[in-house]
This record gives structure tokens, sequence and C-alpha cells, in this order.
């Protein structure tokens, strides 16, 4: 036992998957330690992007310093979109002959397109075939960035309570900052936020928490019915058998995603808690382990060891288990595996189809998928939402199959290369 | 040829067998769990109308096809026989649709997705690993365990990404639908070229995830048939590598087959799936929408229309790898 | 004296093992094989012997390297060839190769015509396939096998019939050297029979020049080869006549393996029935000087230090140990 399980640690494949799942599991284990807020908690809005947002009134309120950095360009660059952009490149190429295209061309960042669309534009240039709304066009975008460079700073001001008068409070200059740190009021959001506010990485962490639950529970059921049926079937043999190997091929054949979703439409929404939903997964993915500890058990059936035990008048549960079940021992374990992973994909195709878990208790990996499509964060840009999702199930889906690869190349050597 | 009917009327008759323990698994699973569905959704069902003739008109259809004042046994023969004359009922959300014209409008296009984005998966894949296991090197070094990370990422995940980044982020492909929605089907230039626009990405995002577990099955396979006496034999009769490669390609290509028969039902769940997330116009899509619309005719028909392709491509598999695969013979002849 | 077909000068190959760990399973062999002579190749498991028959092709491989020594056949040295030249115009057409293991040896989903008709591309990609099959089915009837084998799979054949069909197609393009490694352990008695028949009418009908058998059964030796040598931890031991060493063998390891087993001659019956003891060495690191001095019950102290060389005798027979051959022949008792 002690030489196999060096053999296994051996096996650079299965350290690799060991080594990222044991990483998932200890993010899971501590990071609910470090921060304690509740993973549902509605924190931000819709789709936050990913990033530390900083308290606007307390920004005002907090001592500025004048620092001398150059503010324009980058307010420039960031409040002239490209198809402005664009426009005045148009503007340049078609009306302007004093420019060279290659200027044009040369001017690649957005302030240089801008600086020399400033020093060229005039409004009282013909454009020749261009309709009216087309020159206003021109005559709004000059306006709206002569306005940015204007802009000397903005003035705070509030609505006195009982005349209904603005009064001046502060005056904020154009280049005034605030230290970050001297902000009261901080949120950090490292993976955004969802459809409902809420901090993803927070959501993610008890999502994946979740469905490895789900994963080891299906896996658990699965195990238990296949092993039990496996080992009936190779040992016992005969009719036994016979039913057993129909029943298994058939589920087989038989899409398990169909029986899922027969069965989880028929518990109805309010009846589907994440547990019940892992062990209907448990019940309808058995019989790959089925099928292949029948036929470990039918190898060793007609070992010496196994015929001993029979002759010396041993019981069926006592040759079951001390004869057999100690030498299926690593395939049940390398199937358990690949169960526990196939559980947390189940659960997440059911629930992207929205038959998943329908308590808003938790949140599971499926879910969090099946939210950002509802309110279409695809659509929305909003990466953050679904793609640490995806990777995460991929990552621990992975990692499993790694170790599965690996125990696989131990105890079966023909495999090795 | 008295060894191949006997296998294809064996495998024939199995397969009806196994249609029918399915059938029966669709009549009765939901019937079976707890809070009888069949009950709450039908009075659900009709809680939007205000048409009173049409709450009649479900009413009546109801309890024309569940029965419910009848008994279990009986229910079920008024099932079969309704299935013989192709009547699935009627749909709740878009009443009065019949069910079987539902699915029928859709699973044209979930055929022409699935059927050929599994086998051009399943080719690649078998020729990746085929390639990944005789060259080692580069290709078994570095693409290897890219596709063995990709195999690992979900159906719908893969879909998701793919549409993020084609279709949202690099707008090469349109990201939702079967066709341009103002479009009406028609054979015309238009419609076929936009069509073909739209089947794209749902089409290499099944090929993708299809590809990775294809290549690893294929992988262990080939280094197995590598290993073997007649590559060996083969070699030192002065047989050039090509030849032999091509000999180790059928040979771990055969198994493979059997592999398709036994996964092709979990990639069709994750196949439908992907569906969903490019609002493909196939049946993924109307599970999806009759889900959320709870229109339990609708899922019920699906799942049986679904377990009844699956089982007939893998019938078809089967008999093809009888025909290909001449060790078939030979064990049915003994 | 025959033609020579065959002359092998100091070959050395190796193993590399997955972990690139180098196994010297063949070093230094040296051998001459004449046109019509059989030669047998006998030894423990393990002691290099099918990997001396790879070897021999010429045509390496991974995991199996060569090292240096030449083989020459038709005056030219095979292993300056590129593997392509010698994949060509040597393997299948000079020298030829039965595994052991026949069973496996064939192509499962190929019918056994289509495989011939390879390897006959593989060295005259030009020749018709009406024309292979009639070469096919004449050179079947001549060896007394049945023409329909010629469209079955191999699964449709039993253990002895594929044998025997590997056999013909090893020999199809009448090599001068065939290589044969076991081609009879794993068949039943009367199966093993044929075998040998047929390698004999081979010899007879001019199909093939010569022959070398290897084998770990030295009765068979005796009875279808000229000459054995013996081989030990990747070397060549000790070399005569089958006669001479059945009943005569001269090496301490080679009276151990003669002494393992019974010949069915008069006189073995009073003989004892000996085993060797210990196992051979680990060809990852080769002990210095001889590499059977740990199971001998000679060796003296130089032995395991002293490297030792091969005794040649007139006759043409050679050993190799620190003892003269007088000394060897009284220590038999």
């Amino acid at each position: 036992m002690k030489y196999q399980l060096q053999l296994v640690f051996k096996s650079q494949k299965f350290v690799t998957g060991f080594v990222i799942f044991a990483a998932v599991f200890l993010l899971i284990l501590f990071y609910p330690l470090l921060v304690t807020k509740n993973p549902l908690e509605m924190t931000g809005g819709l789709f936050y992007k990913p990033g530390t947002y900083v308290s606007v009134t307390d920004a005002v309120d907090t001592q500025s310093y004048k620092i001398n950095k150059d503010v324009v360009t980058g307010k420039l660059t960031k409040s002239v979109t490209a198809e402005e952009q664009q426009l005045m490149r148009d503007w340049l190429l078609n009306y302007c002959p004093e420019v060279k295209p290659e200027e044009v061309s040369d001017a690649k960042k957005a302030y240089d397109i801008i600086e020399l669309w400033l020093q060229y534009y005039d409004k009282t240039v013909e454009m020749e075939g261009a309709t009216k709304a087309v020159k206003n066009q021109y005559v709004r975008l000059y306006d709206k960035v002569e306005n940015i460079l204007e802009s000397e700073g903005y003035i705070v001001s509030r609505k006195n309570a009982e005349t209904g008068e603005m009064e001046e409070v502060a005056a904020i200059e154009t280049k005034e900052f605030v230290n970050v740190k001297d902000i009261p009021n901080r949120v950090t959001f490292p993976l955004g936020t969802d459809n409902f506010g809420r901090d993803v990485l927070t959501e993610l962490v008890a999502a994946t928490r979740t469905s490895l639950k789900i994963g080891l529970l299906a896996g658990t059921v699965a195990t238990a019915i296949g092993l039990t049926l496996g080992l009936l079937a190779g040992y016992v043999g005969g009719m036994i058998d016979n039913v057993i190997t129909f029943i298994t091929n058939m589920f087989t054949v038989i899409p398990s995603f169909i029986i899922l979703i027969l069965i989880a439409s028929g518990l109805g929404q309010a009846g589907r808690g994440a547990m019940l939903v892992a062990v209907v997964i448990g019940f309808t993915s058995w019989p790959w382990t089925c099928r292949s500890v029948r036929a470990q058990t039918i190898s060793l059936r007609n070992r010496d060891h196994v015929n001993l035990s029979k002759l010396s008048g041993h019981s069926l549960p006592r040759i079951v288990l001390t004869d057999i079940l100690p030498y299926v021992a690593s395939y049940v374990v390398m199937a358990y595996i690949l169960q526990i992973a196939s559980g947390i994909l189940s659960e997440a195709q059911l629930s992207m189809i929205g038959l998943g878990p329908s308590t808003n208790k938790v949140a599971t990996l499926g879910l969090m998928m099946n939210w950002a499509m509802q309110f279409q964060a695809p659509l929305s840009g909003a990466w953050w939402a679904f793609i640490p999702v995806v990777l995460s199930i991929a990552m621990i889906s992975f990692s499993l199959n790694l170790m599965n690869t690996g125990l696989d190349q131990v105890f079966n050597p023909q495999l090795r290369e | 040829m008295k060894g191949y009917l006997k296998y294809f009327s064996n495998k024939t008759a199995w397969y009806l067998l196994t249609l029918v323990v399915a059938v029966i698994l669709n009549f009765l699973l939901p019937r079976l769990t707890p809070g009888n569905p069949v009950a709450t959704i039908a009075s659900k069902a009709v809680a939007g109308m205000t048409d009173a003739n049409a709450i009649q008109k479900v009413y009546e259809d109801y309890t024309r096809m569940f029965g419910l004042d009848k008994s279990m046994p009986e229910q079920f023969l008024l099932y079969i026989s309704n299935l013989f004359k192709g009547d699935l009922g009627v749909s709740f959300s878009y009443f009065p649709r019949e069910v079987s014209d539902l699915i029928g409008s859709a699973i044209g296009w979930t055929v022409a997705l699935q059927l050929p984005a599994i086998l051009v998966g399943w080719f690649l894949g078998n020729l990746l690993g085929a390639v990944a296991a005789y060259i080692k090197g580069p290709v078994d070094k570095v693409v290897f365990p890219v596709f063995l990370f990709i195999s690992n990422v979900p159906a719908f995940g893969m879909a998701i990404i793919i549409l993020f980044v084609f279709g949202i982020y690099l707008k090469w492909f349109p990201s939702s639908g079967g066709y341009g929605f103002d479009l009406i089907p028609a054979l015309n230039m238009k419609f076929i070229l936009s069509v073909i626009r739209h089947y794209q990405m749902p089409f290499w995002s099944i090929v993708l995830t299809t590809i990775g577990g294809q290549a690893i099955g294929m992988r262990s396979m080939s280094i197995y048939e590598l290993n073997a006496d007649y590559v060996k034999y083969s070699r030192f009769l002065g047989i050039k590598d090509k030849v032999i490669v091509k000999y180790v390609f059928r040979n771990a290509m055969l198994p493979q087959i059997t592999g398709l028969v036994l996964s092709l039902g979990t990639m069709v769940g994750g196949a439908l799936v992907a569906e969903m997330i490019f609002s493909y116009p196939g049946l993924g899509t109307r599970i999806l929408n009759a889900v959320t619309g709870q229109d339990f005719p609708v899922i019920s028909g699906c799942t049986l229309i679904i377990t009844v392709g699956v089982l007939l491509a893998n019938l078809i598999l089967e008999i093809l790898y009888g025909l290909i695969d001449p060790r078939i013979k030979t064990a049915q002849q003994e | 004296m025959g033609k020579i077909m065959l002359e092998v000068n100091n070959l050395k190959t190796k193993y590399v093992t997955r972990f690139n760990e180098s196994v010297y399973a063949v070093d230094n062999v040296s051998l001459r094989l004449e046109e019509g002579e059989s030669m047998g190749i006998a030894g423990e498991s393990g002691c290099g012997k099918s990997t001396l028959a790879l070897s021999l092709m010429g045509y390496y491989f991974a995991p199996l390297h060569h090292i240096e020594g030449s083989i020459i056949v038709e005056g030219k040295d095979i292993t300056k060839m590129t593997p392509d030249q010698v994949r060509k115009t040597v393997l299948g057409t000079e020298i030829s190769y039965i595994p052991q293991a026949a069973m496996n040896a064939l192509n499962p989903t190929q019918k056994i015509i289509r495989f011939i008709e390879n390897v006959i591309h593989a060295h005259d990609p030009g020749m018709p396939k009406n024309r292979i099959y009639e070469m096919a089915r004449d050179r079947f009837e001549v060896l007394n096998l049945p023409e329909e084998v010629l469209e079955k799979y191999p699964v449709e054949l039993s253990g002895g019939m594929k044998q025997r069909t590997v056999i013909a197609i090893s020999t199809i393009l009448s090599p001068k050297v065939l290589i044969a490694d076991e081609p009879s352990s794993a068949l039943d008695v009367s199966s093993q029979k044929m075998v040998i028949k047929m390698m004999r009418e081979l010899m007879k009908n001019g199909f093939i020049k010569s022959m070398i058998f290897i084998t770990h059964e030295l009765p068979l030796l005796y009875n279808v080869t000229d000459d054995i040598m013996v081989m030990y931890a990747g070397q060549i031991v000790e070399k005569g006549t089958a006669k001479e060493m059945v009943f005569d063998p001269l090496h301490p390891y080679s009276k151990g393996l003669m002494g393992s087993i019974i010949v069915p001659e008069a006189g073995t019956r009073d003989a004892k029935l000996t085993a060797i003891p210990g196992t051979p060495p680990n060809l990852k690191n080769p002990p210095a000087g001889c590499r059977f001095a740990q199971r001998c019950k000679y060796a003296h102290a130089a032995c395991k230090v002293q490297s030792i060389e091969e005794v040649r005798l007139k006759d043409g027979r050679m050993y190799r140990c620190i003892l003269d051959q007088n000394e060897l022949k009284e220590g038999k008792k």
C-alpha cells in the first residue's frame, strides 16, 4: 500500500492534478475565513467591471493635493471615442490638403490624432459633398474637445435645505488628486460583480464549494450503486449478471442527461434542493462504474486465492469484501474521481437549462452560469461573470482527470509509454 | 453472411427493447416524482390565459392527453396509442401549436448541427490522438496537454467562450439564432449564406469539445497498438512506416467507434446546451424555453425524440462497426 | 565450404529504457553463417537472444540502438546503410524474420493476401496484384498451406495455422538468411513438429539459404540445427556443432544449460538433471570480469576482475572462459 502510494506520487500527471486540486481545495477552505461576508450579499450593481471602487463623495471630502501631471491627455483619450477619432481622420484626409496622408496614418495614438485635427480644423472650410448633418457633427465634436481642454475644474455645490439655493461647497481643480488610502469607503471586486451586484470572486468560491459537495455526493451515490451492482454481477454471474448487464448497457445508451431532465422537471422548482439534485445525478451516472467493476471482478473470479476462499467455505459477502474488493479498489478510486468530475459537470448542465438546484441560499457553478446567461452577460461584455466560472469547472475537472490518468498509468502497466 | 445477419438482428432487437424501456421511463419518471407536476403545471399553464375558449381547450387537451381520471396502466395505454398517432400533445406556451409540430420545426436544425459536428470532432480528435501517439515529440508535448485541458472545458463553457470572443468581441459571426432575424426561410442565396454564417460558432464549439476527449482515447489506443507485435513484424518485413501507421490508425479507430456509441448520449447532452447558448433554433433551445415556460408536454416530447435519435444513431454505428471490423464477424460465427 | 551468407563482426547494441538508462543487451557478438547452414542460439530468457535476433536485422529503431560492429550481407555492411535502404533492399529479401509470438504478429483487421501485397510492394512497388496472388498461392501450395488462407483474416486461423502462415509470409521473397525467434515455443507439440518440418522444407526447396534458430528449448536445436551458440548476458559464451554442444559442452554455463535438459539419447537416463543457481546480471551495469562468474562453481578470484577473451579452437569451436580446454574438461564429471 505504502509502495503503491509512492508510485502514485511519482507519476507526474497525478502530482500535477493533485496540486491543482489541492490549491482549489485550500482556496475554498481558507478564503471564507479571510473574507467573511455573505457570498450572496448584493454589494454592487449590474455587472461592475473588476477593480477597486471608491466613494465619490468621500473623494470630494478628502484632502486633495496638486500634482503636476498632464491630466488633459488622459481625459481626452478617454472621452473621444474610436468613432470620433475616425471622423477626425476622415476630415484630415478628405478636406485638408495641407496634411499628408502619411502624417495621418503615423498618428497612431488617440492624443496624436486629436492634436493634429485641432491644429488644422476650421469651421469655415468648405466641405464639398458633405451633408449639413455631417458638417454639424464636426462642429459639435470641435466644441466637445474644446470643452475638455478648457475645463478649469468643477464646483461642488449643495442645495440649501431652507432656501433651496445652490451653495458652493468646494472647488475641484483639474490637477487635484486625492490619495486612495485616505478615502474611507472603498470596495474591491477582483472579479467584478454579477447581475445581482454580488462580488463574483466571493460568490465563485462559495459556488465551487457547493459544486464540489454536489460532485462528491453524486460521485458517492454513483460509486456505491455501481460498485454493488458490479461486484454482484461480476462475482455471482449467471442470471443476475445477465440482468444487471442488460440494465447497465441500457442506461449507457439512453442519455443520462435526458433522464436528469425528466426527473428534475418532475420534481418542480420548489422540490430541487442542491443535495437532492446531487443524489439524482448519482442515480443516473452509475453505469460506468458498474461496467468497469464488473469486468475487473470477472477477471478476479477464478483466481487461486478466491477459489481457496470458496473451498474454505467463506460466505459470499466475506469473499467479496476480503478477496475481491481490495483488488478492484484502485479501479473504484479511479472511477470515483471521474464520477466527481462528471457530477459537477452534470449539475452545471442541468442548471444551464434552469433545472438545477432552485434554492437561492446557495450558489453553484451551474447557477452562476445560468444567471450570467439569463442576464445576457456576454452581450454586456461582462466576461468576468462567466469566464472565471467556466475556468473553475475546467480546472477542477482537469485536475481530477489528470489524477485519474496518473493512477491509470500506475495500475495499468500497459499504458506506460 | 449468416454471422452478419445474426449480429444485426441481435443488435436491432436489443435496441428496440431499450427503446421500449426509454418510452416507459419517459412516461413514468415525471409522474412518479412527488408533487405530480402534470397537474400543477396544467393549472399554471392556463394561469396567464384570458381567452376562455383557450383555457377550456387546454384543459380538454390535457385531460385527453393524460387521462387524469384514469388509472396508471390506462394512462400508459393512452400515451402509447397517442404516440403511435404521432400525437405528443399541445404546447402550453405556444398554444394551440402541437408539440409534434414544434419539435418537427426544431429537429432538422439539431440534426444538421450535431451530426456533422460530432462526426468531424470525432475524426479530427482521432487524427490528433494518432499523430500525438506516433510522433511523440512536439505535438505530444505541447498540443496534447492543451487538448487535455480543452476536453475538460464543458460544452456550454466552450460555447460561451466562443460566443464571447468571436461573436461579441471580434464580431466575426452573428451571435444568436440560426439565420438573420430579418429573413424568412427560403431557398435563396441570402438566406443560405446567413444560415452558413450562423452555423459556424455552434458547429466549431461542438467540434472543439468533441476533439479533446476523442484525442485522449485515441492516443492511448494508438500507443497500445503501436506496441503490438504486428507493428514490429511488419517493420521487419520492410513495410514502410506510412503503411504501418495506416494499420495502427485503422485498428485503434475501430474501438473508438464503440467508444462513440458509449459516449454519444453525453455528447448530445452537451451539444444541446451549446445550442441554447447560441439560441440556435434546435431542440436545445426548445427545451430551454419549455423549461422556462414550464411547458411540460414540450419537455416530455423533446426528451423522447432525443432518446430515439441517440438510440437510432447508436444502432447505425454498431451495424457499421460490424461491417467494418472482421473480428465481429468471427465472434458471431463461433 | 559454402558461400558466406551472413557475417557479423563485434556487434554491439543497446536498449534505452524510458528512464534513459542503457541496457547493453548484445555485446561483441561475431558470427558467420554459410549457405545451407542452420545455426541455433540458446540461452535462458533474458540473456539477449531476442535482442540479438532484432539486432541482426540491421534495422534499428527506438528503443534499440546500434553502437558498433558490422553486419555483412552480399559483401555490403548493412549497418552503414540508411534505414530506408535497409528496409528496401535487405529486410525480407536478404534477411527475414519470424517473430516470437505469431499469435499477434498479423494485423487483425487485414486479410492475409492484403498483407502479402503490402510486403511485396514494399520491395517491388510495381508488381501487379494478380501476380502477387499467383506467387503466394504457389508458395502456399508447396508449403502445404490451403489457398483459402489467403482470403481470410488472422482471427479466423488457428494458432498453428497462423504460425505457418507467418513463416510462409516471412519467406515469400526467398531471403538468404532467416532469423526465427522461438517460432514454436507457444505451440502444442504437434504444431511444433509441423513448424520444424516446414523450416526443413524451406531449406530443402531453397526458399531460404541459411537460418538462425533461436530458442530456449535445446532438444529442438539438437534436431534442427547444425551448430549451436550459447548466449549469456549479451555475449556468446560458447559455439560448436550441435552434437559437441549437447554431449560435450565446455563452458560452465553451457554445462549448466545442457544439464537442465533431457536429450532423448542413450546414456541420458543416468545423467542428473540440474539447474543453474542464481540469476543473470543486470545489463545496465554489466560486471567487469566474466559475466557468469557469480554463478560459476569453478570461478577464480581473477574471473571477477579480468576481462575474458574468446578462445578459438582449431575445429571452429569457440568458448569464452579463463580456463583452458583441458581444465574445463576435467571439471566435467
